[in-house]
């Protein structure tokens, strides 16, 4: 492993310059802390794959980090933007030298526009925080099912597949105004703060939707600088000004009024006819959230211990009730006569397609405890819980229907690899998105965390993920192009020399979280 | 059960059951620290309760602080790094803040159960003692721990003192148990025995005692520390020494029940003890615990109306931290106790803050940051009364002296003032 020389004159040097910057208590060289900046639940930092920073550096405000931004360039050093540093899935360093950028000190909701209904975001604020201030205020916004402690603006940037996508779509659509430092220290400001740096509430342009730089679906993962404030879209919310929830730790409950929101939990024989179902939610044009969630989901996000996860799954309490089954939960925004129509529209489709609800004591169990996950989630990190970690293969964006094929390819991978994938009863998360116009495929197992079992799985997934690149699962793939992916299986996509011509430009020293968004070393 | 067999489930025992029994050693911190995901529970309210985004943050140290190696995660990223070998223990100054700049308060703890079964604090002590162990006890808490170790108080004291509040009520003829039975032991702590400040709490809380006939004696001057400050500041010898022999001597005393005012004391005694080798004969209750089915019964006659807007801090060693752990079990505690004793008080309009019970925010004044780092203690104190005056209280009222000392001393020249009070002291107006 590379070894930081803090003595030397080169270190001192940018310590220093640091120190100016942002004050001396802003920037961080100790061993100790470095050591908290390059491991999560993926397995680099287990492999030793990836290396602690050289510097951890605080700013406030845009000015500061285009400072530091600024200095990166000077020194040719590499820098990673981060948010509420939840998860660095891309953002452990793998270079000498490099600089984490957190955003400790920018955790301010700057606005909230109730009647032009969106908020200006730092990007440490977390989606629990805005989500709060949005209820007050009869207002809400999505959380990803990677628990709402994640940063408003980095999931905004990032994929944004959050429980509510069926309504609202992914989150890139709610940005209306970024602050954007770019990697060569310059600002950018899109959308309507382009045109006055204090408010938010029209997204695209000047010009061309520079969004597209930022985000390309999932994101240039730190690669193009770093967004320092954002205006984001809230959205009508008919539940109460405060989150229910009842009980304690880890047993709490979350229950929303029965005028307004409603589960169902609807199963069928197969997945076609799961999917199916969810094309006919789509064409009512129904429901806040609609997903196919794989049996692992169920019991993930419900179990309150390792020893009740693993004796309810032996007891086979999910795999023989939830199977091809699809949560929705229909929402009367605008009163409860909707709640009311929507109801009977869905008893119609269930009708239709012969779904049969889940049994109720299955339901009673688990909806209470989870399902509201999906509206604003906290669970979410219990995934790692039963075996310590979780590898993820493909995770494209299609149809729906196309989600059915990659699912069942998932199906095969983890018959293939099990052990070391751990039992699971099938990988096939499918989130329905803005009506049922695209779905997001997500093949999610458990894997124990053990530096063997890691390393042997990994190995094949990359195969694997090569090999989907040279047989053309490619939607949805593509935003995550930059680094890894590219890396296996080369130029596949044509816009890669569009990424490259970016990067280059804007980036000329290539010190913005290499090799994202694209390696052009 | 055919199916089970052919099962692929974790092949370590303890992804299928978490080792509770298991002794706190260095392989399980190690397995804390590695099956840490960097999943940021431990720095943030559970999100299903952030009511706001100004009280959205759950620890006082990472808040403080800033960098995320001054939080639960960054403690588990630490740990393994020392465990591992890629870091020593002197390789780094900041390694010290990183261990000792933090309340222990359970915050992290109880947020990180939510979704994983671990003992965060456990691993916290673990370092600590480590620490010790290379480097000796702390400068900032050597007085304490020498004090402890001398007169068996953390105070400076000399053991005569530490009954000086009982003489002065003689004629309430409070039981001595070293000379007579009694069913229940008011422990007193040392706290509340020695602390000026304090001493009106104690004398309130023996005579509604009295008051109410409770067959109760106390220890005079013959009760020691109950070992909770060399506990949480990595001596843990010490505490074993104090609470071996505080054990056998309430066995021997045969009580029935032992009650204590301190919340320190009470989650000491009440959890930390059942890892010694000696077991208790007896129950532990914090006196709130024991004065509640009083209050309801209508037993307390109050005379008085206190026409009062309080909010309730919940001391962290009575809420989160005073019950063992059992994975999967609710993280219960003396939450309901004290707020029903409140809403039996005449006039009393009880008004919650938004972080409360196991997601309360802390004092600021536990982990020996009260006695080492007065200025971090007293930010946390800060952070806490400007929530409890957004309730638009009058009054913070709460059941620990730590917590009540530190509050007290965070206040001093906030523009805004809130007065803070015990419990048995507003009891006391009332009746």
């Amino acid at each position: 492993m590379h070894k930081v020389d803090r003595k030397s004159e080169r270190h001192q040097q940018i310590l220093k310059v640091f120190q100016a910057a942002v004050g001396p208590e802003n920037v961080s060289d100790a061993p100790a802390t470095m050591e908290a900046y390059y491991g999560d639940w993926l397995p680099p930092k287990t492999l030793g794959m990836s290396l602690p920073p050289e510097f951890v550096v605080l700013p406030d405000g845009t000015r500061e980090t285009q400072a530091v931004i600024k200095i990166c360039n000077r020194f040719k050093i590499p820098f990673i933007p981060v948010g509420s540093n939840q998860w660095s899935l891309t953002g452990s360093p793998n270079r000498p030298e490099t600089v984490i950028i957190d955003p400790k000190r920018m955790g301010r909701i700057l606005e909230i526009d109730e009647r032009n209904m969106y908020a200006v975001v730092e990007p440490l604020t977390t989606l629990a925080q805005l989500h709060a201030e949005a209820n007050k205020r009869g207002l809400y916004i999505g959380s990803p099912e990677a628990s709402a402690q994640s940063s408003a603006l980095a999931g905004h940037l990032f994929q944004g597949m959050w429980g509510v996508g069926f309504r609202l779509g992914v989150a890139y659509r709610n940005i209306l105004g970024m602050e954007w430092v770019l990697p060569n220290g310059e600002i950018l400001r899109t959308g309507s703060f382009s045109q006055d740096a204090s408010c938010g509430f029209w997204g695209e342009g000047p010009g061309p939707d520079l969004r597209g730089m930022l985000r390309g679906y999932a994101g240039a993962l730190g690669g193009v600088g770093m967004v320092t404030k954002m205006a984001v879209k809230l959205h009508p919310y008919p539940g109460p000004k405060v989150w229910p929830c009842e009980g304690r730790i880890p047993n709490q409950t979350s229950t929303l009024p029965e005028d307004r929101f409603k589960w169902y939990i609807i199963k069928y024989n197969s997945l076609e006819e799961a999917v199916n179902f969810m094309y006919e939610i789509g064409r009512a044009e129904i429901g806040g959230v609609v997903q196919k969630w794989p049996t692992v989901y169920y019991i993930w996000w419900w179990a309150n211990s390792n020893e009740e996860y693993w004796e309810t799954w032996k007891r086979r309490v999910f795999q023989d009730n939830v199977k091809h089954a699809v949560g929705v939960c229909l929402w009367g925004f605008t009163s409860a006569k909707q709640l009311e129509y929507e109801k009977r529209v869905i008893e119609d489709i269930i009708k239709e397609t012969r779904g049969k609800p889940i049994s109720q004591e299955v339901f009673d169990l688990w909806v209470p405890r989870t399902a509201n996950n999906w509206i604003r989630d906290t669970n979410g990190s219990r995934m790692m819980r039963p075996s310590g970690t979780f590898l993820a293969l493909r995770l494209p964006t299609d149809t729906l229907k196309s989600s059915i094929d990659v699912c069942k390819l998932g199906y095969e991978w983890v018959k293939k690899f099990s052990p070391p994938i751990l039992d699971c009863d099938g990988p096939d998360w499918i989130g329905g998105y803005d009506f049922g116009h695209f779905g997001f495929a997500e093949t999610d197992f458990p894997v124990e965390k053990t530096p063997q079992d890691l390393g042997d799985l990994m190995n094949k997934l990359l195969a694997m993920t090569k090999e989907d690149l040279q047989h053309g699962i490619e939607n949805g793939i593509g935003p995550f192009l930059g680094g890894p992916y590219h890396a296996m299986a080369g130029p596949v996509f044509k816009y890669e020399k569009l990424l490259k011509g970016i990067k280059k430009a804007i980036d000329p020293n290539n010190v913005s979280n290499p090799p994202h968004n694209i390696p052009v070393d | 059960m055919a199916k089970v067999k052919e099962m692929l489930l974790p092949k370590d025992p303890r992804y299928l059951k978490y080792p509770l029994e298991a002794p706190f050693d260095k392989e399980k911190a190690y397995w804390i620290a590695f099956n840490c995901s960097r999943c940021s529970v431990c720095k943030w309210v559970d999100s299903w309760r952030v009511k706001s985004a100004k009280y959205a943050r759950i620890c006082p140290q990472h808040t403080r602080y800033l960098y995320d190696s001054h939080s639960g995660q960054g403690k588990c990223d630490l740990a393994r790094a020392l465990i591992e070998g890629k870091l020593k223990w002197e390789d780094d100054p900041e390694i010290k803040d990183i261990l000792f700049k933090c309340t222990m308060c359970g915050g992290c703890d109880a947020m990180d159960k939510g979704i994983r079964d671990a003992e965060l604090v456990k691993l916290y002590r673990w370092m600590r003692h480590e620490y010790i162990k290379k480097f000796g006890p702390l400068p900032e808490h050597k007085a304490m721990i020498d004090s402890v170790k001398q007169y068996d108080n953390v105070w400076l004291q000399p053991r005569s003192k530490r009954n000086s509040w009982a003489k002065e009520l003689k004629n309430l003829g409070i039981k001595d148990l070293n000379k007579e039975k009694a069913e229940v032991l008011l422990f007193v702590g040392c706290t509340y025995g020695l602390s000026q400040e304090l001493k009106p709490t104690i004398i309130n809380i023996a005579k509604i005692l009295k008051q109410n006939k409770i067959d109760f004696g106390i220890l005079g001057d013959k009760e020691l520390c109950c070992g909770s400050p060399p506990e949480k500041t990595g001596l843990l010898e010490e505490f074993e020494r104090l609470g071996t022999a505080n054990i056998k001597r309430f066995n021997e005393l045969g009580i029935k029940k032992l009650i204590t005012p301190c919340a320190g004391c009470y989650g000491t005694i009440r959890v930390e003890y059942d890892e010694l080798p000696v077991k208790k004969k007896f129950e532990v209750l914090h006196v709130s615990e024991y004065m509640t089915q009083l209050a309801l019964d209508k037993k307390i006659k109050y005379k008085k109306e206190i026409p009062v807007s309080v909010t309730w801090h919940d001391p962290c060693h009575m809420g989160r931290l005073g019950r063992p752990y059992v994975p999967g079990k609710d993280l219960d505690g003396v939450y309901d106790e004290p707020r029903a004793i409140l809403k039996s008080i005449p006039g009393v309009e009880l008004v919650e803050m938004e972080r409360i019970k196991e997601y309360a925010w802390c004092c600021g004044g536990g982990g020996g940051a009260f006695t080492g780092f007065k200025d971090f203690a007293q930010w946390t104190a800060r952070e806490r009364l400007t929530e409890a005056k957004d309730t638009g209280a009058a009054m913070i009222v709460t059941s620990c002296p730590w917590c009540e000392s530190n509050l007290r001393a965070g206040g001093i020249g906030m523009e805004e003032k809130m007065e803070v009070k015990n419990l048995f002291d507003l009891m006391m107006e009332a009746l």
